[in-house]
């Protein structure tokens, strides 16, 4: 059981010392039961720090943000910055160490154990809870203790915890500078992949059938693009419009520019920046599952994204973000990497 | 016109609708799909017992797709353009809210006032929107109320359709609404002086339902206007990721990219096409010499907001908003368009 | 009369300068006959093929799509085929998943030694695509 006021005291303490410049994490939304980022830059702020089922996004995000506007602002950052880290989020910050986005001593982890309950999924809650309104939420063991206008609900978390959270395996930070909670891994409630082998064990035509109606109804809002902390190209290469240039861009640099997608939010060319996509992101997407719970329209987004990871662990070995010094999935081979498929 | 409709006869005035007899409609009505509401094309069966969907049926009017005109070149010749204006295929759009309801009319203030956009108009003039009053707020973050709409507006609206339990108040607010009505024949019968009364009844209690409040809209305009330097948007749109959502769900947003989609072979060969696009992609300002001038999230989360709350206001009279809360709803991050607009209009300095 | 026209699959090729792009030459030079389906496009490396050129390929129309290089060891680059080899599980496993033929894309390692290997690849593959019929599930809709 987590005390959010031993969270909040560490917070003081580090932004009063000079020890943390900000700390990303978690306080109350103006929307009633969502937690929302918050970043707390003073001491006094500190109070505003929360902790409950609500706090299901990936703030690692927010340190690419930093990294870039501190970059764009090209002053020396000072003290480093400070982020709560769930176990999931925790490997998406060693994946952009991997990646060398920023150092390790420029990022202070306070990890967040969710001790094997995970985060809730408001689209399952919202199922249970058949049109009451809920107004909080809290942990309680191996329950979310639900607040509605018509009383408090309790739920076993396994009813209503996101299907990532039942299939996870590293539900504890563990790469951190300091660590709240208990870990609880080993405690995995579904099988890994569990709901990608459901969907597999469909034939091809079927599993056609329902990814082109996925496929037909993305709008290109590129929310699962925008939220995902891997994500970080300044130049996105399917997004025509995010071609950086400059004074001395030539308007023949401008006009031959490769153009891979049109902007229509049509079948074919949805199809491709949501496949570049999963590409871009193999062996590196952790499997947060903010692309699939930012998708306002219910596109399952994070299948994609675990087959890379299924064919990533089972075919070449590989886990993304377990280790710092570890190597990238596409720039690096095994000797033993499968080959029959080639003629 | 006002009628009554039994509910279990919703199908058949659909049917009727759509059949060639009754000059072929189009009928769309809000389905769950994929654990959505969204508009879909119905022959008969539909419910009307939807919150409200996440699509705008800004749509109809104002496609994700449009493509304005062709173009081929011959070898030694001018290029052929033929333009390609939208069918004039009627449709009837069924369960609108009053808040996408008023995204109508702001929408024909955009593309139909001082200048006609001919697409928009083509398709503008064969919607018919066939409303749902909502008889209390179908979400937690509606707040009509508070920018002028209300739970039983007509406003944008052919027909107005109220829900009584086992029926419904149907009554025709345009020439097209009673047409639409006139359609369904011996389906509506007459309402009746206590039908009158009971809707009477259920449009007073839904506006007494209580809602998310923009405490000072009238005040916004000036105050948002004088707060456009404040470092408040920063601090506000610090955890805005950037993404589309706000603006592509909103029943007003309307800003669109125009791009030319040419067949990769010979001869030259394509089409001139219009898409949505957004405010909130970090280069939807991007200038040509690589400066920026919406470059941070409060910039861009400011123009958001003045657009609905300031900009359109002194263009038009109206505010551009018809609180719909999709944008809060279904934000990532919970920026709360709510929240920054009173937090703004109650900033002092 | 009118002719019925047989369906004639496109193929996309990608080939590595080094080792298939060559071993189509020789096929040439040795005036080996096979099919003429599919349109070459040289490579340094099939290290360096993106997934976005297979998925370009596709969305512009082909039916099928060809990634051919050195034999595993024999690299140019020294290690440019090890990373295709992964990046291509990876493109094919995807393509496969969302419902796509598996048949529509495949890889080959063709020396430039093997010309004849490479005329039987190309055989081989526009007979496998022949029953698919055209590809029309990634292709972007050519629109009046």
């Amino acid at each position: 059981m987590i005390n959010i006021q031993d969270i909040r005291d560490t917070a003081r303490d580090m932004l009063a010392k000079g020890e943390v410049r900000t700390v990303i994490g978690y306080r109350r939304g103006s929307r009633g039961m969502p937690a929302e980022p918050a970043f707390i830059t003073s001491p006094e702020q500190a109070d505003e720090l929360i902790w409950d089922p609500t706090c299901y996004h990936n703030l690692s995000l927010y340190l690419v943000h930093d990294s870039k506007i501190q970059a764009h602002l090209r002053k020396d950052t000072g003290a480093p910055i400070g982020i709560i880290a769930k176990g999931c989020d925790a490997r998406s910050v060693v994946v952009l160490m991997q990646e060398h986005y920023f150092k390790r001593e420029d990022v202070y982890i306070i990890g967040v154990s969710c001790e094997g309950t995970g985060v809730l999924d408001e689209r399952k809650l919202a199922a249970q809870l058949n049109g009451v309104q809920p107004t909080l939420a809290a942990f309680d063991g191996d329950d979310f203790v639900i607040t509605t206008a018509e009383g408090e609900k309790r739920l076993s978390a396994r009813d209503v915890m996101a299907d990532r959270c039942l299939e996870c395996r590293t539900p504890f930070p563990k790469e951190h500078n300091a660590v709240f909670g208990e870990d609880k891994t080993g405690r995995q409630l579904a099988e890994p992949f569990a709901a990608l082998t459901r969907f597999e064990a469909q034939a091809s035509s079927e599993r056609w059938d329902i990814w082109s109606h996925h496929f037909d109804r993305c709008m290109r809002c590129f929310a699962c693009r925008s939220v995902c902390p891997m994500c970080y190209c300044e130049e996105c290469v399917v997004d025509s419009i995010t071609f950086p240039v400059t004074a001395q861009t030539s308007a023949a640099e401008k006009a031959d520019r490769v153009r891979w997608i049109e902007r229509s939010a049509t079948r074919s060319e949805n199809i491709t920046y949501l496949l570049t996509r999963a590409m871009h992101l193999a062996g590196r997407c952790t499997d947060c599952g903010e692309c699939d719970r930012a998708c306002p329209v219910n596109i399952p987004i994070r299948m994609l994204n675990n087959k890379m990871e299924r064919e990533a662990r089972e075919k070449f070995g590989f886990e993304p973000g377990a280790s710092i010094g570890g190597s990238s999935l596409v720039a690096s081979f095994l000797d033993s990497d499968p080959g029959e498929f080639i003629r | 016109m006002e009628k009554i409709l039994e509910k279990k006869r919703i199908d058949d005035w659909i049917a009727a609708l759509a059949a060639k007899s009754q000059g072929e409609w189009e009928v769309h009505a809000p389905a769950l799909q994929d654990g959505i509401w969204t508009y879909q094309p119905v022959s008969g069966a539909a419910r009307l017992d939807h919150p409200n969907t996440r699509q705008s049926p800004k749509e109809f009017a104002f496609p994700q797709r449009e493509v304005y005109f062709s173009f081929e070149q011959i070898k030694g010749e001018p290029p052929k353009l033929t333009q390609i204006l939208p069918k004039e295929t009627r449709h009837a759009v069924f369960g609108v809210r009053p808040c996408d309801g008023r995204g109508v009319p702001r929408m024909d203030k955009v593309f139909n006032d001082h200048v006609e956009d001919t697409y928009y108009t083509t398709r503008r003039r064969n919607v018919a929107y066939v409303g749902l009053a909502c008889n209390k707020p179908p979400n937690a973050t509606c707040f009509c109320l508070s920018v002028g709409g209300s739970p039983v507006s007509t406003d944008g609206l052919d027909v107005q359709m109220t829900d009584l339990g086992d029926r419904y108040f149907v009554k025709a607010i345009t020439e097209t609404g009673k047409a639409l009505m006139m359609a369904g024949g011996n389906l509506l019968a007459e309402a009746a002086a206590a039908d009158q009364k009971q809707v009477k009844q259920v449009h007073a209690d839904a506006v007494a339902y209580p809602q998310r409040k923009i405490n000072d809209p009238d005040g916004a305009p000036a105050k948002l206007k004088a707060n456009f330097k404040s470092p408040l948007w920063e601090e506000m749109a610090r955890a805005c990721i950037g993404c589309g959502i706000c603006t592509f769900l909103c029943p007003t947003c309307h800003c669109f990219d125009i791009n030319d989609e040419v067949q990769n072979k010979a001869p030259l060969k394509g089409q001139r096409v219009r898409t949505w696009d957004n405010c909130q992609f970090p280069d939807f300002t991007m200038h040509s010499s690589g400066h920026n001038p919406r470059e941070n999230t409060g910039d861009r989360l400011r123009q958001r907001v003045n657009h609905k709350f300031q900009y359109f206001h002194e263009n038009f009279g109206m505010h551009q908003c018809t609180g719909c809360g999709r944008c809060v709803s279904e934000c990532p991050v919970g920026i709360d368009i709510v929240a920054v607009v009173n937090k703004v209009t109650e900033h002092v300095g | 009369m009118s002719e019925q026209q047989a369906y004639e699959p496109k193929i996309v090729a990608f080939l590595c300068k080094w080792c298939s792009s060559a071993g189509s030459d020789l096929a040439g030079v040795s005036r080996i006959q096979y099919p003429a389906n599919a349109t070459p496009i040289t490579i340094p490396c099939t290290g360096a093929v993106s997934p976005m050129y297979i998925l370009s390929a596709f969305n512009k129309g082909a039916d099928g799509v060809l990634v051919s290089g050195c034999h595993i060891g024999d690299c140019h680059y020294i290690e440019g085929n090890f990373l295709a080899r992964r990046k291509m599980q990876l493109i094919m496993e995807l393509l496969g998943f969302i419902g796509v033929e598996p048949n529509r894309f495949r890889m080959s390692w063709v020396s430039a030694a093997e010309g004849a290997k490479f005329a039987q690849v190309i055989t081989d593959f526009v007979e496998d695509l022949k029953p698919l019929g055209p590809q029309d599930k990634l292709r972007k809709a050519e629109r009046a």
